[in-house]
């Protein structure tokens, strides 16, 4: 998105001289506005104008990227206030923090338990990447000395957190081949860790008391000449935080407001564990680029979190699907149980699913790869004919060891199939209802008679 | 879209009536029709009958704005009349309008910004109506910029790339659309855009059916708002229809209702 005529012309220096072509500043501007001019065309542009055009051809909000190796994840990136508009692009880094105090026996117990947070979701595996070293000794060499343990112990991203060049100078010496995270620059130290994060190449995390103190701090760290950032308006309470990402996402995408135009990170704060999801799933729903948990250690906590992350940063442009072309057991079917087909687009698969588990029915569907369209759209689309459905069937899953029938159910409005799978399947096609929540009545009135048929 | 009434005008002989003998019966049941058909402003001409005082257009909008609870657009060049309606307006007013030239938005803007009002802005100046859409974009920015340097919110004023009669002068409505197009870009947030609608159909056959039409087409590249005659049920049905292809209304089964309820 380009910057507008009106926005040009506010930079210009309105001397109207007409040296660079058109007789006024506000021409030129709409000149440049349209592209038909160019800058250089001026004889008194300023700096500033030249920055302000400059700014308009850089995405909103930078990409930043930390770790390495399988852990590597870059956040940031993002252009949209809501994900219905487009989509969120970058998930979160979720980190759970261990402090310097706890002892290397102590940290290396509670990063295997870290490093066995893991699941299985919808095909995906989902794991915790990161992990927030936090200086609470105040000493340099205990803190370096936790980072040599944790880096040993894990593969995961690392978040060095101290207020201490001394202390990151330190642990960098030991893990900046890592791409850690450095947290935080603040007013006191912020040319130090500016260098300290320039020499290693590794992303700084810059940290303000709030907004205002935010937006300068990150100018001088820019006029430092570094941009690899994460910024942190300092806020912890949860109401706060909520309005810090919410003003730094719409200055950065609305207004190009280039000082908070970087990912954020976020701390929770709570007396429970449980109160600690909840602000974490906050801030991963509000554009946090990093949320850092001091509680949470079992899976049941992390997993809620983790689960809300992947929904929330999920397309939704692209329709939902389920796994196609293989053979889904609802309740405990058994070789006499019926079998349905539907399509893999999830919202017509978890229909069907639902209607037959609600009616308590134990029965077999085999979902049709549609690219994730529906029954309709898929047939209209030629995408659910008889020829594929039979060839999948028969060839692509194992339905015909599973029961002692030939009997396959499709859904009442595409009854026009039937013939065409029955010749390629080799099954007796029966046309069930039209809706699916008909399915419990259609098995109690047809399917014994059908069975013996 | 945010429909405005076109009906009280002194032009129309039942409302050059009943300014002329201070009735204030005419106006008020064309106030409330209005806005019931989907109306949410009331455009306000003396009309040609009587002199466009100050006076005049103090009792329109007082006539008005007792019966209903709707902004007014004050329809006048005569700044003391802008000013005497925008003294006794509840709520905030429209003043239609200014065009480009220097001199008048010196004189009108402070008033604007004082009274928090919205302004039209005719994209012409003493020159006369531009024939291309360049010429229109570069007249808008010039009011633009001018009531950026008052302090005054984009979203406060409505563009008009002034529309004429197709059967005269029919080269000028694609240029009116892209001078739609145009405006949307130049400021952020952006200007809003106005028409008066019916002068496309001036003396034409077909006048609704033209209304219409270039409604939708108008909408399509940007338009945010209409003076129009908001009791063509036609019109109102294809900007309901408009707004919900545009993505702009969620649908529903009832929308056209759902549009005259809402708005």
């Amino acid at each position: 998105m380009g910057l507008t005529g009106l926005e040009i012309y506010k930079k210009l220096p309105q001397t109207n001289c007409g040296e660079c072509g058109p007789p006024t500043c506000l021409a030129f501007a709409m000149q440049l506005a349209e592209g038909k001019a160019k800058l250089d065309q001026c004889p008194d542009v300023s700096d500033e104008a030249k920055q302000a055009l400059n700014a308009a051809s850089a995405p909103p909000i930078e990409t930043v990227a930390m770790g390495t190796g399988d852990y590597e994840i870059e956040v940031g990136g993002e252009t949209e206030l809501f994900r219905h508009d487009k989509t969120f692009f970058n998930q979160p880094g979720v980190a759970i923090s261990v402090s310097d105090e706890e002892g290397a026996d102590d940290i290396a117990d509670k990063i295997e338990k870290i490093n066995a947070l893991t699941f299985e979701r919808v095909g995906q595996v989902i794991e915790l990447g990161m992990i927030a070293v936090v200086n609470d000794s105040d000493d340099a060499d205990t803190f370096v000395e936790a980072v040599k343990v944790v880096a040993e112990n894990t593969e995961r991203t690392l978040i060095l957190v101290s207020q201490d060049p001394a202390a990151i100078e330190g642990a960098l010496a030991e893990v900046a081949d890592r791409n850690p995270l450095i947290y935080a620059a603040v007013e006191a130290n912020y040319e130090e860790m500016t260098e300290l994060a320039k020499e290693n190449e590794c992303p700084l995390a810059v940290k303000g008391d709030d907004l205002d103190s935010l937006a300068e701090l990150t100018k001088k760290v820019k006029d430092l000449d570094y941009d690899n950032l994460v910024i942190d308006s300092g806020s912890r309470d949860t109401a706060q935080v909520l309005a810090d990402q919410t003003v730094i996402r719409r200055l950065s995408i609305k207004k190009k407001f280039r000082p908070v135009g970087f990912p954020t990170i976020t701390f929770t704060e709570a007396d429970t564990v449980a109160e600690e999801v909840m602000q974490a799933s906050t801030y991963v729903s509000k554009y946090a680029g990093i949320v850092v948990l001091s509680n949470a250690l079992e899976l049941a906590e992390v997993l809620p979190l983790l689960t809300v992350r992947q929904n929330i940063y999920t397309d939704p442009r692209v329709p939902v699907t389920v796994e196609p072309n293989k053979v889904y057991e609802v309740g405990e079917p058994d070789e006499t149980s019926p079998v349905f087909i539907t399509t893999n687009f999830s919202l017509s698969y978890y229909s069907v699913e639902g209607d037959v588990s609600g009616g308590k029915l134990d029965a077999y569907i085999i979902p049709i790869d549609t690219d994730g369209t529906s029954v309709l759209t898929g047939w209209a689309a030629d995408k659910f004919g008889g020829k594929k459905i039979g060839e999948i069937m028969t060839e692509e899953t194992d339905i015909e060891d599973r029961v002692n029938h030939k009997k396959v159910i499709i859904p009442g409005h595409v009854a026009v199939i039937s013939g065409k799978l029955e010749e390629a399947s080799g099954w007796d096609v029966l046309v069930g209802p039209r809706e699916c929540s008909g399915i419990p009545s259609y098995i109690a009135s047809r399917w014994e008679q059908e069975l013996g048929a | 879209m945010i429909i405005i009434g076109e009906r009280i005008n002194g032009m129309f002989n039942d409302i050059g009536e009943a300014i002329k003998n201070q009735d204030p019966k005419p106006i008020q049941e064309w106030a409330v029709k209005q806005l019931e058909a989907g109306a949410t402003y009331l455009d306000a001409n003396v009309g040609p009958a009587v002199e466009d005082s100050p006076e005049v257009m103090k009792w329109l909008v007082e006539v008005i704005q007792d019966e209903v609870d709707a902004p007014v657009a004050l329809d006048t060049t005569n700044i003391d009349a802008i000013e005497a309606g925008l003294e006794v307006h509840k709520g905030t007013a429209m003043i239609n309008s200014t065009t480009a030239e220097q001199d008048k938005l010196d004189k009108l803007l402070p008033l604007v910004k004082e009274y928090e009002a919205e302004l039209i802005g005719l994209a012409m100046d003493k020159s006369g109506v531009p024939k291309d859409s360049e010429t229109r974009t570069a007249k808008a920015m010039q009011i633009i910029a001018n009531a950026d340097a008052h302090g005054i919110p984009m979203e406060n004023i409505f563009i008009d790339p002034l529309i004429l009669p197709v059967n005269v002068a029919q080269e000028h409505a694609p240029e009116v659309l892209d001078t739609i197009r145009q405006v949307k870009l130049l400021a952020d947030p952006a200007p809003k855009t106005v028409l008066g609608l019916s002068n496309v159909s001036q003396n034409c056959n077909n006048m609704k059916l033209i209304n219409r039409t270039f409604m939708v087409m108008a909408m399509a590249a940007g338009l945010d708002a209409a003076i129009m005659e908001a009791n063509d049920e036609g019109l109102v049905d294809s900007i309901a229809t408009a707004e919900i292809l545009l993505g702009n209304d969620v649908y529903c089964d009832s929308f056209l209702n759902q549009f005259r309820k809402t708005s």
